[in-house]
């Protein structure tokens, strides 16, 4: 460690009280009456002190920054996409992609749903698909790539709407809501070749590619000796652009950009961009930011980074395990994702199991969490819920920011719950908001 | 006029390239002679923008250091709704990447077809905005405005007669929106004043229409109520600031000039349920309601910013400052649009290159000569930028042909300025040889960002 940055210790009357306060919402709590923040892994990374020198030299000229052309050219060098249009963070190039690229009764097939990508599919006029493997929705299935598509399910949907209603595939690698899990270079070939043959893009979510490819070096025969820097420009060969939010594996704390290979999509998201993120050498972030992402880019391709890093989420995962905790298998990349179902079984998912979860780690040690089942799920357009498979609670880990015996910390409290877990009651929702609910609902303690 | 000395010392400095005359000809070949697509490494003054650019104080470094990144509830996020609560009056804040962002989730909720939006002058990208929606936007800039080259104090005033006449001939139930930009960046960065943004609020009040000030320079706007406008001379720059505000029911804010930061924008409302539905598009296209698109770092540095640029020493360096170049320039014979405001000058190149006509853009020629001659990067505001194209393609001039040169805040000394006005010299003596140019290249809207130009033979 180079910079440290001091936390706050809290009794369990204050974080009780914080907790009821904060609506039993995580999201939610002040962060100052936070002692381990697990929330999530976006933008909350320690950067490196080649980052930060690589910071001091931003260049933050409005048109044509230095900053930006070196941008640019990291990712060209290692994700080989031909085009970069830069964002103030993915959700910029989500809402970018999906204005150009979809009409109003398209369909977005996809190896599961994230949050903010289907709201901005679905505010595009699309529908989306889910096309992952059956094996993704199963917590306890050890299959190594449940982030694969069931090409079956995408020739259905082929089948049933016709090609030309799908403007693209779209492709998370380490597939956030399944868990962290990986799609394979097999796989990855195969939707390939298919979509080749009918005419149809490959868009690829890349935010946690390095972990992606770290799997397939583990896992995917073939793979063992090849770099992962080398597994990551192969994964991103096989798509035709990305959507990027570089607060995950790019290892800064904001930013993020739209990759393309089509000239035409980039035109068109270039004078897009101007009007909703900003000019298109900057588009949104400053240019020490921009310097940030390109230094970060080729730190998180290095193997022993990643290594260490997907090490330390199998450390806890590991640990959890030794005392008995319910977690989705196999541990994925980037954080564990506790099954509530299991671990509170005589909640009704209505009565929020995940969300209670979180609450209860909260109170007991201070480590703030995040709920990802029925009430991250939201409701269908025409109103009614979502009941996911998965009612989980995920601990996410930011990279390079906390020590073994901060993740020791968190496996013991977590066992303490576990233990007077026949207790716990759950929450009804008092406060509902009408997009992305999760962020900002209020809920009150069953009695 | 005395030499005016910086209430600061340089802390940090970033080395310049200096470039030859061939060199840099070779580069706006290369750029398709539009200033936007030069690399910044090939300029030497860079006065395109005061959006960004400015040099933040070893206070605000401090701050970046000490940022949270915590993704929900950061500790820099609480600094940053304080000040901003303190300093607007308005109960709820919302943070978002940079202003623009905050007029499109802002105008996209009170806009739509059928919709009016009333303003002094919008600006280029809040009317890219509003008419995205299918909204119309109306600019009313005082009278005295028209006249560019006579003193008068606030001519960054709305036109209250017409404002009324817009008013009642569209309906009270069709205005979205006045929306009173301070200082009027698009008529020369000239203030408003105290008393016109009051009768504003009694017309809003009257007629029950909402009243959003787009103040990113705002502490800038307080100077010139401070020391032009009758009773304020006892009064802060600060408190000026706030009164004008509480003024509003909704202010928007690029942070990147009077923030005193490289990035950051704010919306802050006083309605409840404006907040919610504004808080709704925040967390879909910006980020969580407690960081909005910035890091955490950004907000700190922010909420310092915020506080310093209400500084007596600061706006009166930055004012004077850029009044210096502009009566230097005015003194040489070059056309400026008067009195000087409060972030840039701007020159009149309809007149300085009277021979060039308007269809042949002498406001780019006159961008494209500061570069060539000394490296200097700033912009036009004038048909490039806001002309349009009638029926038959023919151009629709804009009603000025104006060139800005913007002045960063912080980052330039005297010499640096000195050198531009010296430039001047050499812009005077070759500028009836001077030719036109045509758009070879253009994007269907806000096309001066990326457009390519030849030189007309």
């Amino acid at each position: 460690m180079k910079m440290v940055e001091l936390l706050k210790v809290t009794t369990r009357p204050q974080r009780t009280k914080a907790l009821k306060e904060a609506g039993y919402n995580t999201f939610l709590l002040p962060a100052e009456d936070v002692y381990i923040d697990l929330l999530t892994d976006s933008g909350t990374n320690a950067m490196s002190d080649m980052q930060w020198s690589a910071f001091m030299t931003g260049d933050e000229a409005y048109a044509g920054s230095k900053s930006f052309y070196r941008m640019e050219k990291a990712i060209r060098d290692y994700y080989g996409y031909k085009y970069v249009v830069p964002t103030h963070q993915g959700r910029g190039a989500e809402h970018i992609l999906s204005q150009i690229l979809i009409k109003k009764g398209d369909y977005l097939p996809g190896n599961m749903y994230f949050t903010t990508t289907r709201l901005h599919q679905e505010m595009a006029g699309g529908t989306f698909v889910d096309i992952i493997v059956d094996e993704a929705h199963d917590a306890y299935s050890e299959y190594p790539f449940k982030g694969n598509v069931d090409l079956n399910k995408l020739e259905q949907l082929v089948n049933k709407v016709g090609a030309q209603k799908i403007p693209y595939v779209c492709i998370a690698t380490n597939v956030n809501m399944a868990g962290g899990q990986p799609i394979s270079i097999a796989n990855l070939k195969e939707l390939r070749a298919f979509t080749h043959k009918h005419g149809i893009r490959i868009i690829h979510d890349m935010t946690r590619v390095a972990e992606n490819a770290y799997f397939i070096q583990q896992r995917e025969p073939g793979y063992k000796n090849v770099k992962i820097k080398d597994i990551v420009r192969e994964i991103c060969s096989l798509t035709d652009g990305a959507t990027m939010s570089s607060k995950k594996d790019a290892l800064v704390n904001i930013g993020g950009f739209l990759a393309i290979n089509d000239w035409d999509v980039f035109e068109e998201a270039r004078n897009l961009v101007v009007a909703y993120e900003g000019l298109h050498t900057y588009g949104g972030m400053a240019g020490r930011d921009m310097e940030a992402i390109a230094v970060g880019i080729r730190e998180s391709l290095n193997d022993a980074h990643q290594a260490a890093r997907v090490g330390q989420v199998e450390y806890l995962g590991n640990k959890m395990e030794s005392y008995g905790i319910p977690i989705v298998k196999p541990i994925g990349g980037h954080g564990i994702f506790v099954d509530a179902k299991a671990f509170l079984p005589h909640l009704t998912q209505d009565e929020f199991p995940a969300q209670t979860l979180a609450g209860e780690v909260y109170i007991d040690s201070g480590v703030r969490t995040m709920e990802r089942g029925i009430v991250s799920a939201g409701r269908k357009p025409n109103g009614e819920n979502y009941y996911p498979k998965l009612e989980l609670v995920r601990f996410t880990l930011p990279r390079r920011v906390y020590t073994q015996a901060h993740m020791d910390v968190v496996a013991e409290s977590v066992a303490t719950v576990y233990d007077k877990r026949s207790r716990i009651k759950g929450l009804k929702m008092v406060y509902e908001p009408k997009y992305l609910r999760f962020f900002q609902a209020r809920f009150e303690q069953l009695k | 006029m005395r030499a005016l000395t910086e209430p600061f010392k340089i802390k940090m400095v970033e080395p310049l390239r200096v470039t030859t005359e061939e060199y840099r000809e070779e580069a706006l070949r290369k750029a398709g002679y539009n200033p936007f697509l030069l690399r910044s490494d090939d300029v030497f003054i860079d006065l395109l923008t005061d959006s960004g650019t400015g040099a933040m104080s070893d206070r605000q470094w401090g701050g970046i250091m000490m940022g949270d990144e915590s993704y929900a509830g950061a500790r820099s996020w609480e600094h940053l709704q304080r000040v901003a609560q303190d300093l607007t009056g308005m109960q709820y804040v919302l943070p978002t990447h940079q202003g623009r962002a905050a007029e499109r989730i802002l105008y996209s909720i009170i806009g739509g077809p059928g919709k009016v939006f009333i303003s002094n002058t919008h600006f280029d990208t809040t009317r890219a905005n509003i008419e995205y929606t299918g909204a119309q936007a109306f600019d009313i800039v005082c009278p005295e405005a028209a006249d560019v080259e006579s003193y008068s104090p606030f001519k960054g005033n709305i036109d209250l007669n017409k404002l009324v006449q817009l008013i009642e001939q569209h309906g009270a139930k069709s205005i979205a929106a006045v929306i009173m930009t301070v200082t009027n960046n698009s008529s020369g960065g000239q203030p408003v004043c105290m008393e016109n943004m009051k009768a504003v609020r009694a017309i809003c009040d009257q007629y029950g229409i909402m009243m959003v000030i787009d103040g990113c320079r705002i502490a800038e706007n307080s100077y010139f109520v401070h020391h032009r406008e009758e009773g304020y001379q006892s009064k802060s720059y600060l408190d000026i600031a706030r009164e004008m505000l509480n003024l509003g029911d909704a202010f928007i804010m690029s942070a990147k000039k009077d923030g005193l930061v490289n990035m950051g924008g704010l919306l802050t409302v006083k309605d409840e349920a404006l907040s919610v539905k504004c808080t709704n598009l925040l967390i879909i296209s910006e980020g969580f309601t407690t960081y909005g698109g910035l890091s955490g770092r950004d907000m700190e540095a922010l909420a310092i910013g915020l506080t310093e640029v209400f500084d007596q020493d600061y706006l009166h360096y930055r004012i004077r400052s850029t009044t210096y170049l502009g009566e230097k320039l005015r003194d040489k014979g070059v056309p400026v649009v008067w009195p000087i405001g409060g972030h840039a000058v701007y020159i009149d190149a309809a007149k300085l290159y009277a021979h060039v006509p308007v269809d042949e853009y002498p406001g780019q020629a006159l961008v494209i000569d500061l570069y060539l001659k000394g490296g200097i990067r700033c912009v036009e505001v004038g048909s490039v930028m806001f002309g349009k194209y009638d029926e038959q393609g023919k151009l629709i001039p804009a009603a000025n042909e104006l060139v800005r040169m913007a002045i960063p805040r912080r980052v330039y000394t005297q010499s640096h300025i000195d050198y531009v006005i010296d430039v001047f010299d050499d812009i005077l003596e070759i500028k009836n040889r001077n030719k036109g140019f045509r758009i070879t290249y253009e994007p269907p809207f806000l096309r001066h960002f990326t457009a390519h130009f030849e030189p007309i033979n």
